[in-house]
């Protein structure tokens, strides 16, 4: 196994290489590869469109020189040289987490970019959400002739697989076993209401709920609303084996609630036996809300901030279609964007959008709304949680400043668990 | 019609306990029927009734099956998990008792750490659709869902109450492997611990820690049971079964009986009160015991509910070796679940049999009854064996 400091003498080798010969594009700037990622990426931007003044989007620089299905890698490229270096140390995964591109003008159909690279940086090893790794800074100028028509620094954590912090997806969560006895509960949890069974004969209240009253033998009833106050009257910590859709270590309570009966849950943060506490809904999806408590008093969990938007919000269904799609109109052949199986076999859930497809849709965003003449300078890309397919890519976006005709904005590109990429614009309109 | 003493425990036999046997779990289980069959000097033509868990995957016939036994006139299972144990040979006994069956085997085999560990969580538990699915609704969800999670609520509440701590439930363990140390039989065989061990092991539900929790483990055991007339001419002679019972508490769950007025293990409590009626005995009758122990705060509190001593006093009853070899009550001296194996407490009343027979490697002097319980946190079981 390769050491650390073997890592940083073979990389600063490469570093010393500075930067690598001119690699021209294997196709020419053309109007089907044009025509194809833009129904891909579904931009319907008209100077895209096939006519004798098409232009390339300025997302589509990296595409143009990327190596494709069966490649042969040039000698003397940093990326894939410094890539080996980590294999060979056993961080076999990788992951593009920045792409900051900027723009001196669209490319013409019939122009070749050629692309050429220098390692700029590798620090590691770091621990990270995903495994332990290193991250791997190229910068890349991209030039036609002597012309210099974009840049791009361009970053990917190589990781060990299976190192990271286990990812927690609340929807694993176990269901409830449901039935006519007891769904007045869990439709009382969806509408924020925690109900306990009361009996409409003899008044008695009664959690876990069942058909007849034990005290009366009743089988009329109906609920109170509980008042969400209560007690811890016991706890745990659960610190193994692993939950399905939980964080550990996990608290876990028996509350005595103010009526008298008593509920088990989660509570947030340290407490102890007699510990006063609330409720609060935690909802999981569409089928499932659950009850939790926290210290009475305590400020409620941190709801996600309505997003503040100056840009209209762009509501995206993600699916299998467009990951494939995208990933193949921007020449990204790496089995994680189209194969499912292979993907969960690298430890994903699914396979997940490109990173050049998010910089495509993100500029999409932008332009649907500054109008097809805009001008992209530049797009500074930085990705977080994966979209996978069946999610929704909701984008936001704020205008920062605006300046000598120079737009800056920040745009965000949430999914359901979490932010997939945050991204800061300068556009010319 | 006298139940008490009319029906005997004529053999047991056990296969080694391991972590991965490396066979099906019904061959785990014919192995130990043959072997407790050997062990009284029956054959499998002589059973006519057999005995064993619900939650076993080896039905009944399909034992009969592999063993030649022909016809059966008596079968059943018991439900409940570990609480199963001691009413299976209860079952037996009273099949036994009554003319229904004159020899009958109870049985247990499992895969239980190299197959599905009961340790992690079971998404089977927690969808079965009927009122055990349901009742777990209303933890499962919530992240409760091992069974060192319910025990753990059940202890933080009782250390509150009493003042136990973790180095009493510690105690425990350190009495159990000792004994495991000098038992060939046993996983931990030679393997004893300190109560340092037991501090410095990991938090599994705090306040468990590793060391509170039972082994998880593959093996079989068998038990045969005849009249204890026919089993004084056998080759092993007859250990009366003196008294057998069952117990479910008021508002009873599987392990998470959290919403009656007093948490805790009554059930065990119902257990106990029908032993002692039924043998007419005391708890200081009882010269040793093996007390189902998958986690060591319900030793203690199976202590103080079987009426060794009062509500909160299990602490100061264990204290200073009490339950170890030459104490005042050494308990689970084959090394018990956390030492010998976890054999859902079938091993258990096998240990309390050999001290009967005077054949256990730690053996008790003076031996006239002994006391085994099952699994409790659900409804459970009990014997009292004698001489």
């Amino acid at each position: 196994m390769t050491t650390d400091e073997e890592i940083i003498a073979r990389t600063d080798e490469i570093k010393a290489r500075g930067k690598s010969p001119a690699r021209v594009a294997p196709d020419p700037v053309n109007v089907p590869m044009i025509r194809h990622w833009a129904e891909a990426i579904g931009d319907t931007n008209p100077r895209w469109a096939p006519g004798p003044d098409t232009e390339a989007p300025p997302a589509m620089a990296q595409v143009w020189t990327m190596y494709g299905l069966n490649p042969e890698r040039m000698p003397g490229d940093p990326l894939p040289d410094t890539m080996q270096v980590l294999d060979d140390a056993g961080f076999t995964s990788v992951l593009g987490t920045n792409c900051d591109q900027t723009y001196a003008r669209t490319l013409r159909p019939g122009e070749a970019p050629s692309i050429s690279t220098y390692l700029a940086d590798v620090v590691g090893p770091k621990k990270t959400g995903v495994g332990e790794g290193w991250f791997i800074t190229t910068k890349s100028v991209w030039t036609v002739g002597d012309e210099q028509v974009a840049t791009m620094t361009f970053r990917v954590l190589k990781f060990k697989p299976g190192t990271g912090r286990p990812a927690v997806d609340r929807t694993k969560t176990l269901r409830p076993v449901v039935n006519r006895d007891t769904e007045f509960f869990w439709a009382g949890t969806a509408a924020g209401e925690l109900r306990i069974q009361s009996c409409n004969a003899c008044g008695e209240l009664r959690h876990p709920p069942g058909p007849v009253c034990p005290v009366c033998h009743a089988m009329d009833r109906g609920y109170v609303v509980a008042s969400g106050r209560g007690v811890v009257h016991s706890f745990l910590v659960h610190h193994a084996p692993a939950v399905p859709g939980k964080r550990l270590p996990l608290t876990l309570a028996l509350v005595e609630l103010a009526e008298g009966v008593r509920m088990v849950g989660e509570v947030d943060g340290d407490v102890a036996i007699g510990d006063a506490v609330e409720v609060w809904f935690d909802r999981i999806d569409d089928d499932l809300t659950l009850v939790k408590w926290r210290p009475a008093g305590a400020p409620a969990p941190e709801a996600e901030p309505e997003v503040e938007s100056d840009l209209p919000v762009w509501e995206l269904p993600i699916t299998p279609t467009l990951v494939v799609s995208t990933a193949l109109a921007t020449r990204d052949f790496q089995d994680v964007h189209h194969d499912r199986d292979r993907s969960i076999g690298h430890g994903s859930k699914d396979i997940f959008i490109n990173i050049l497809s998010t910089t495509g849709l993100v500029q999409r965003y932008v332009t649907d709304w500054a109008g097809p003449q805009t001008q992209i300078l530049s797009c500074a890309l930085r990705l977080g949680a994966p979209a996978h397919p069946y999610d929704t890519l909701r984008f936001t976006g704020t205008i920062v400043s605006e300046a000598d005709g120079v737009t800056t904005l920040d745009v965000r590109a949430d999914v359901s668990i979490g932010t997939h990429a945050n991204a800061r614009l300068e556009i010319r309109r | 019609m006298t139940f008490s003493g009319a029906a005997s425990i004529a053999g047991i036999g056990a296969t080694e306990f391991s972590k991965e046997s490396g066979r099906s779990e019904l061959q785990l289980s014919a192995e130990a029927t043959l072997s407790a069959l050997a062990d009284a000097g029956l054959s499998a033509s002589d059973v006519d009734g057999l005995v064993t868990f619900t939650m076993d995957t080896s039905s009944e016939i399909a034992l009969a099956r592999e063993l030649g036994m022909g016809e059966l006139r008596f079968f059943s299972r018991i439900n409940y998990g570990g609480g199963a144990a001691c009413a299976t040979v209860q079952q037996a006994a009273m099949a036994v008792a009554t003319g229904m069956a004159d020899v009958v085997v109870a049985y247990r085999g499992f895969n239980e750490r190299s197959g599905q560990r009961f340790g992690q969580v079971s998404l089977g538990a927690a969808t079965q659709v009927n009122t055990n699915g349901l009742d777990n609704a209303w933890t499962y969800p919530h992240g409760l869902s091992t069974p060192a999670a319910t025990v753990a609520m059940q202890a933080r509440r009782y250390m509150h109450e009493y003042g136990a701590t973790s180095a009493d439930f510690g105690a425990v363990a350190v009495a159990d492997r000792k004994h495991a140390a000098t038992n060939p039989a046993a996983f931990f065989h030679d393997k004893p611990i300190t109560l340092e061990d037991h501090q410095n092991s990991r938090m599994i539900a705090d306040p468990l820690r590793l060391l509170d929790c039972c082994q998880e483990s593959d093996g079989a055991v068998a038990i045969v049971v005849t009249s204890t007339e026919r089993a004084r001419d056998l080759r092993a002679g007859a250990v009366p079964i003196v008294a057998a019972a069952q117990g479910s508490g008021a508002d009873q769950f599987v392990m998470t009986s959290y919403f009656r007025d007093d948490l805790g293990i009554p059930e065990i409590g119902v257990v106990g009160r029908d032993l002692w009626r039924q043998s007419g005995l005391t708890p200081a009758d009882i010269q040793t015991a093996v007390l189902y122990d998958h986690f060591t705060p319900y030793v203690l509190m199976q202590l103080e509910e079987l009426g060794f001593c009062g509500r909160g006093e299990a602490k100061d009853f264990i204290a200073d070796g009490a339950i170890e070899l030459g104490g005042r009550l050494p308990l689970n001296t084959h090394g018990g679940q956390l030492g010998e194996a976890y054999i859902h407490g079938m091993n258990g009343i096998a240990e309390a049999v050999r001290q009967l027979r005077g054949a256990s490697v730690n053996q008790v002097d003076g031996v006239e009854h002994v006391l085994v319980t099952a699994g409790t946190g659900v409804p459970t079981s009990g014997l009292v064996l004698g001489r």
